[in-house]
């Protein structure tokens, strides 16, 4: 039996408008003209990067191009990649981050999807280096999803560590949650709560700090895959550890 | 009570070794680095200890007497070492066998020190000749802010540079600016842009005079023969138009290239213009009858720009396959194939003549008779550099490098002693050809800088960047 979420599909126009497929034709549209050097796919949380501060200081100067869309599942994506979205570009690296809007379907067949979405890319652009990011708690408080989640990253973890030019980015969920009372406690999968200052709907990322917790580790990898370091406006908000950092250097 | 005196040394030392981490750690927080080290130098050195308290070295260093009074463990250990490496290393073995009894250290010494005390020795210099470079033209940035930017009649035309801020910022185009060109007589410039549109304005008054509407996709290239009688513009939707300046009618639209036209010039003689294509080719058009006339081939990607040289004889081109190449306009044979660029070669310049002097000299010809008579042509790429090639002989010259994103354009001054640079680091940079350097840097938009040109006699430079604005720079 075929897993639907490995199934290349478009998104049914239940509202009437055709936005989704609007949307591929303007992606199909930058893609011939525009020279990416970096392109991120998947859904709203990638979308909704490109409208926080950090996109403008952190991932424009790397000649950017994104392929988010709200509300897409696997085989949405899927589909884009197999008709035409990744055609008549050459990225460096290439960022996928989708999974979340699977509902109804288990850890196994997402994984299963997400895993087709990544072959999809590769048959594409083989010379691309990979990046997929790891799904995102979601919630405010512990829930059946964010077991799901932790499932679907072990297995992406176990799968796609045998994938030459893949790296798996793996965002740690206790990033996103509160500190225990005190602030000394211990913060667990059993205990995290997300606040609304990191997701403000307890899924999508807030604007600044929410995005900051994908965004810097995730511009490490791209700046690692790309081998040079473009500069990029500071985004940190702290500068405490300068002295560290000189400390270390004269060490050496 | 340390004195004064004591206390800039420290400083002093401190920065020696902080400035390495800042010159080498360009990577996450540059900025913050940059402007954290100008503001120490910039301070008097006493006042500003909080760099060496947080470092928790306020008392490390040396004081007037010379005395190593209260250096911690760490680094007197560190020293000792080093110290005793150096004696190893050239043979004073009494001396190192005396030294490690003294400091009480062990006999073997660790690799990894090997060759520091010279290391540091050196960098010390080499740091504090950094130090007095920065210091001095901060004085100089300082007095541009104080005193205003050198008056024009105070320097010759052959020094006028851009300097901020702009004249004007030029808004109407509705998406990002492809190219901008000055117009040879009128006090007029032309820009392009992807929103398939060519806008005219006035440079010294910074007025809207018209659009040019017929392309049906994105704008590339834009140019005007020598008399500025006609322009002629190319698209992504694969023609070339040529237009009468003086009715701003499209005369005429030449259909051939098979993608995406990049740029377009005239021939000096203004019978012909020359274009490049994403088909990997080059065309040359007869302007009187609209036909393709020559096929330039051997481009193995898309060709980003063509420029003619100043005679007409010979023809540059550059291209995604990170090659520049040179033709000969009248026979299409390829004279030159230049590989060294690491990336997508974007823009292209010729050098006048009046640049010659500046390059022989940048170029370290130092004997009379070697000295190199060009053409030399200048190229700019995607890999972050600029190159000087000699095309006779098809020698890179010398490379420009200090940009810290993609080179979208690059034009002589008409002076020759300097070349003005755009980039995708949002800069426009002047560099001094004589010296190799970076002279000056101006944060021109807030996004992409794609394109700049020079008014060959008025003291203007216009910008376009991705922003959809255009710039006008006044120069002093």
């Amino acid at each position: 039996m075929s897993i639907r979420a490995a199934e290349p599909q478009p998104v049914e126009d239940v509202q009437g408008d055709n936005r989704w497929m609007s949307m591929h034709t303007h992606f199909l549209r930058d893609a011939k003209e525009k020279e990416p050097e970096v392109l991120l796919i998947g859904d709203s949380l990638i979308r909704n990067m490109a409208h926080s501060p950090l996109w403008k200081k952190m991932f424009e100067p790397l000649h950017c191009l994104n392929f988010g869309v709200s509300g897409d599942r696997t085989e949405h994506v899927l589909w884009r990649v197999q008709n035409g979205e990744l055609d008549q570009i050459e990225p460096k690296v290439i960022v996928l981050m989708v999974g979340t809007n699977n509902h109804g379907d288990t850890p196994e067949q997402v994984t299963a999807g997400i895993m087709a979405i990544v072959k999809a890319i590769q048959d594409k652009q083989p010379a691309s280096n990979l990046i997929v990011v790891g799904l995102l708690p979601r919630g405010e408080h512990p829930n059946p999803l964010r077991e799901k989640h932790t499932a679907i990253n072990q297995q992406l973890a176990e799968q796609l560590s045998e994938h030459s030019m893949t790296t798996f980015l793996r965002i740690d969920d206790r990033d996103f949650f509160l500190p225990g009372p005190k602030g000394g406690d211990p913060v667990t999968a059993a205990n995290g709560v997300i606040p609304r200052d990191f997701m403000y709907d307890f899924l999508h990322l807030t604007m600044d700090d929410g995005y900051q917790k994908l965004c810097e580790p995730l511009l490490e990898e791209i700046q690692n895959c790309l081998g040079t370091f473009v500069k990029v406006e500071s985004t940190s908000f702290d500068t405490g550890s300068m002295a560290g950092d000189i400390a270390n250097d004269i060490k050496q | 009570m340390p004195g004064t005196d004591s206390c800039r040394l420290y400083t002093v030392q401190v920065l020696c070794l902080a400035l390495p981490t800042v010159l080498t750690y360009g990577r996450r927080r540059p900025l913050t680095f940059k402007l954290m080290i100008t503001f120490q130098i910039g301070m008097p050195l006493f006042k500003v200890p909080s760099l060496s308290d947080s470092l928790g070295l306020r008392n490390w260093g040396l004081d007037s007497s010379g005395n190593n009074r209260a250096c911690p463990r760490f680094y007197s250990s560190l020293i000792n070492k080093a110290i005793a490496d150096y004696l190893l290393a050239n043979g004073f073995n009494a001396a190192l066998e005396h030294f490690q009894k003294e400091a009480g250290m062990p006999q073997e010494i660790e690799k990894k020190f090997s060759g520091l005390l010279e290391k540091r020795w050196t960098s010390v210099i080499r740091l504090q000749k950094k130090v007095m470079d920065l210091e001095s033209k901060l004085t100089e940035v300082e007095e541009e802010v104080n005193n205003g930017a050198p008056t024009r009649d105070r320097r010759s035309p052959g020094e006028w540079i851009p300097r901020p801020p702009e004249r004007y910022s030029l808004s109407g185009h509705r998406s990002p600016i492809t190219r901008v060109a000055f117009h040879p007589v009128y006090s007029v410039m032309v820009s392009c842009s992807e929103d398939a549109t060519i806008k005219v304005w006035d440079y010294e008054t910074g007025d809207y005079e018209r659009t040019l509407k017929g392309h049906t996709d994105s704008v590339q290239d834009v140019a005007f023969d020598a008399a500025g009688k006609t322009l002629v513009s190319c698209s992504a939707d694969m023609t070339i138009k040529l237009w009468d300046f003086n009715g701003y009618e499209c005369i005429k639209t030449m259909y051939g290239h098979d993608h995406n036209v990049s740029s377009v010039t005239f021939l000096p003689s203004g019978d012909f213009v020359v274009s490049s294509s994403r088909d990997k080719t080059i065309k040359m058009w007869e302007v009187a009858t609209g036909y393709c006339v020559k096929t330039y081939t051997g481009h193995r990607e898309w060709v980003r720009m063509v420029r003619v040289y100043q005679d007409g004889s010979l023809l540059a081109s550059c291209s995604n396959d990170q090659a520049v190449r040179v033709w000969v306009t009248a026979t299409k044979e390829c004279k030159a194939e230049l590989r060294e660029h690491e990336h997508v070669v974007e823009c292209i310049a010729w050098a006048p003549d009046s640049a010659q002097p500046a390059i022989n000299e940048a170029a370290g010809t130092e004997s009379k008779s070697a000295k190199r008579s060009g053409p030399f042509l200048l190229s700019g790429s995607r890999d972050k550099t600029m190159k000087m090639w000699d095309v006779s002989v098809g020698l890179c010259l010398f490379t420009l490098a200090g940009h810290d994103n993609w080179i979208r354009g690059v034009v002589f001054h008409p002076g020759g002693k300097y070349i003005l640079s755009a980039s995708d680091d949002k800069t426009i940079r002047v560099w001094d050809t004589q010296n190799k350097r970076n002279h000056k840097t101006l944060q021109a938009h807030p996004h992409f800088v794609t394109s700049i040109d020079m008014h060959r006699n008025a003291p203007y430079v216009i910008t376009g960047s991705v922003d959809m604005s255009v710039k006008v720079w006044e120069c002093r």
